[in-house]
């Protein structure tokens, strides 16, 4: 086993360093390309049992959901962004917007994590937010400002050296003068066309006049394409503020995100949107309107030098609508069958908090889309975060699992009659 | 490097006296500080990895940032929002609320191996020893090489800071925000 597994990974290595740049690796992915022990050999356990799990699992019991839907504590995990289920079953990854990107493990599948550690400690990650799956087991991660790329990631994470490969290579994802902390966490997707998925925000509030054309070339303020080598790589939509959510419909294959709109205008515009992109090359209409159909007081007396996509879903006014995913399992009730279920982080600066809860849209046949809220509770009576939802995923066996990187946690959500 | 350093921080000194006379009100300044808490948290211990802590940053460092934010002079998506709507009497109160608050440290590594380009302003535990630096004790590191980068690339600015980010490359910087990250902190109320 042992041994096939090795050259299994070593085929997939030799494949990819044909198109990774081999200049410029940091070194210790050249020793992992190369099989070659980095000489680190301690995880980093996240303890899952004690006061801070019961406190967490105290939280969950005020938390509303429709009839026969049940939410627990599935693991502790610190910081806990968005989250990629391993096509095997074997652990789920889930990303931070620090430097780690965690394992979670399931052992003796009681639908409990039993285990949490940090994947491949021997490299350092820069906001590793964006963690995705292709079907076949290659676990891709988009960082800030690199792509990497590690085969048969369910097998080789129980070792610190694990298989690896470069995509994107440092600064080359987006100009370095373009880094930033806050609109730099990355989601990533494998589409039915078998490309590499990866939203780019834009730095700003609003993207200021000088900075247009930039980010119009570069893809910045929007979302790229390209073949998991990273070449051909390509920008499919312009006009994002800030995606960090995004799913493909299984129906029609075509790919709709979330996009968190403009600050700064008042409590209760501009609204969040979920956008549906019908063909590429759409403009979804930032910095000209920050959110819907509202105008942004920076660009409302200038023409719109672009067509506009407006959202299929708006949603309430700085909610932050982040992770979202198209529901596929049976577990659920029909009519939960193709809907999207979304995270609202909450908002940040708003009066009175709003978000914080997880929502479900529900697709009509003529392409209209309804939004309301699924799980909800989140928010104490001062007004206070208890969690924040980032990311939605689901398990093979129909359940979902829930991020929260305030309280640092997934949790799953299942249904019985 | 060390005089360069210290001549740059005589001309800041000189500048803070200003802002120093106008002390705020800690009671105002924690009402106000409802719009903080989300991200610093309401004792200034934060809540999200991309927003420093500052409870316990002095009350001339919180104004200079605030008022920097407010005019232009240093810009974040979130905060520039934030502070175009605050008063110079806002500013003071939200000041002295998070500066009454205590910060500490507790660092467990060798301070002999601290980042020595670092410690005279910053101490070694991320303490700072100077009126116009910031603790960076516990931040998360990508927040401090953010800000390092932002201080190289020019695009904030601080007449000593900009002169030392300048000799730093981007392994010198992860290494100096790995440094004070690791450091251990404690808010506490006055």
């Amino acid at each position: 086993m042992r041994g096939l597994l090795t050259s299994a990974a070593s085929l997939c290595i030799a494949a990819g360093m044909a198109h990774a740049q081999t200049a410029d690796l940091p070194a210790n992915i050249e020793k992992l390309q190369s099989m070659q022990s980095t000489g680190v050999k301690d995880f980093t356990t996240v303890a899952q049992t004690g006061d801070y799990a019961d406190a967490i699992r105290n939280t969950l019991e005020g938390i509303k959901m429709p009839a026969g839907f049940k939410i627990e504590l599935y693991a502790i995990v610190p910081d806990a962004r968005h989250i990629a289920v391993g096509p095997q079953g074997v652990a789920t990854f889930v990303g931070t917007r620090k430097d780690k990107v965690w394992v979670v493990t399931d052992r003796n599948k009681d639908r409990v994590a039993d285990e949490v550690k940090d994947f491949a400690p021997s490299l350092t990650f820069t906001i590793p937010n964006g963690v995705c799956f292709s079907p076949d087991g290659f676990l891709y991660i988009a960082e800030q400002n690199r792509v990497l790329v590690f085969p048969a990631a369910e097998f080789f994470y129980e070792s610190p050296d694990v298989a690896v490969g470069q995509v994107v290579k440092q600064g080359e994802l987006i100009p370095a003068d373009e880094e930033s902390f806050n609109h730099t966490a990355r989601v990533c997707d494998i589409g039915p066309d078998k490309k590499l998925y990866i939203s780019l925000g834009q730095p700003h509030n609003v993207t200021p006049p000088d900075k247009i054309q930039k980010y119009m070339d570069t893809g910045i303020g929007g979302i790229i394409r390209m073949k998991q080598d990273g070449t051909e790589r390509e920008i499919i939509a312009r006009g994002v503020r800030n995606s960090v959510g995004q799913d493909f419909d299984p129906k029609t294959g075509d790919l709709w995100f979330t996009d968190n709109q403009v600050d700064g205008m008042g409590d209760d515009i501009p609204p969040g949107e979920i956008n549906h992109m019908t063909k590429v090359g759409l403009n979804f209409g930032h910095p000209w309107f920050g959110g819907g159909d509202t105008r942004t007081n920076e660009y409302k007396d200038q023409e719109v030098p672009v067509e506009v996509t407006m959202p299929v879903s708006t949603t309430v006014a700085h909610a932050a609508d982040l992770g979202m995913m198209f529901y596929s399992g049976s577990q659920f009730p029909a009519k939960y069958n193709g809907a999207i279920f979304s995270a609202q982080h909450g908002s940040w600066n708003r009066t009175e908090p709003v978000g914080a809860r997880v929502m479900v849209t529900f697709l009509a046949e003529d392409g209209t889309a309804t939004t309301e809220p699924f799980a909800e509770g989140w928010i104490d009576a001062n007004g206070e975060y208890l969690g924040r939802p980032v990311d939605i995923a689901q398990l093979r066996d129909g359940s979902l699992l829930v991020s929260d990187d305030l309280a640092g946690a997934l949790y799953r959500i299942s249904y019985s009659e | 490097m060390i005089r360069v350093m210290l001549l740059g921080l005589g001309g800041v000194f000189l500048a803070g006296v200003g802002f120093a006379q106008d002390a705020g009100d800690p009671a105002a300044g924690k009402k106000l500080a409802g719009q903080c808490r989300t991200c610093h948290g309401i004792d200034g211990y934060a809540k999200i990895p991309i927003a420093p802590h500052i409870g316990g940053e002095t009350a001339g460092y919180i104004t200079r940032q605030l008022t920097a934010f407010r005019d232009g002079t240093r810009e974040q998506e979130m905060m520039t929002v934030v502070a175009r709507q605050l008063s110079d009497t806002q500013i003071a109160d939200l000041a002295a609320w998070y500066s009454s608050q205590q910060a500490t440290a507790t660092l467990t590594a060798d301070p002999a191996d601290a980042p020595q380009v670092c410690v005279a302003c910053h101490g070694a535990d991320g303490i700072a020893v100077v009126e116009d630096a910031p603790n960076l004790a516990g931040e998360t590191n990508i927040y401090i090489d953010t800000q390092l980068h932002a201080f190289r690339s020019g695009k904030r600015v601080h007449p000593v800071m900009n002169e030392i980010a300048a000799g730093l490359s981007d392994g010198e910087i992860r290494a100096v925000a790995d440094w004070y990250a690791a450091v251990s902190l404690k808010i506490t109320p006055p």
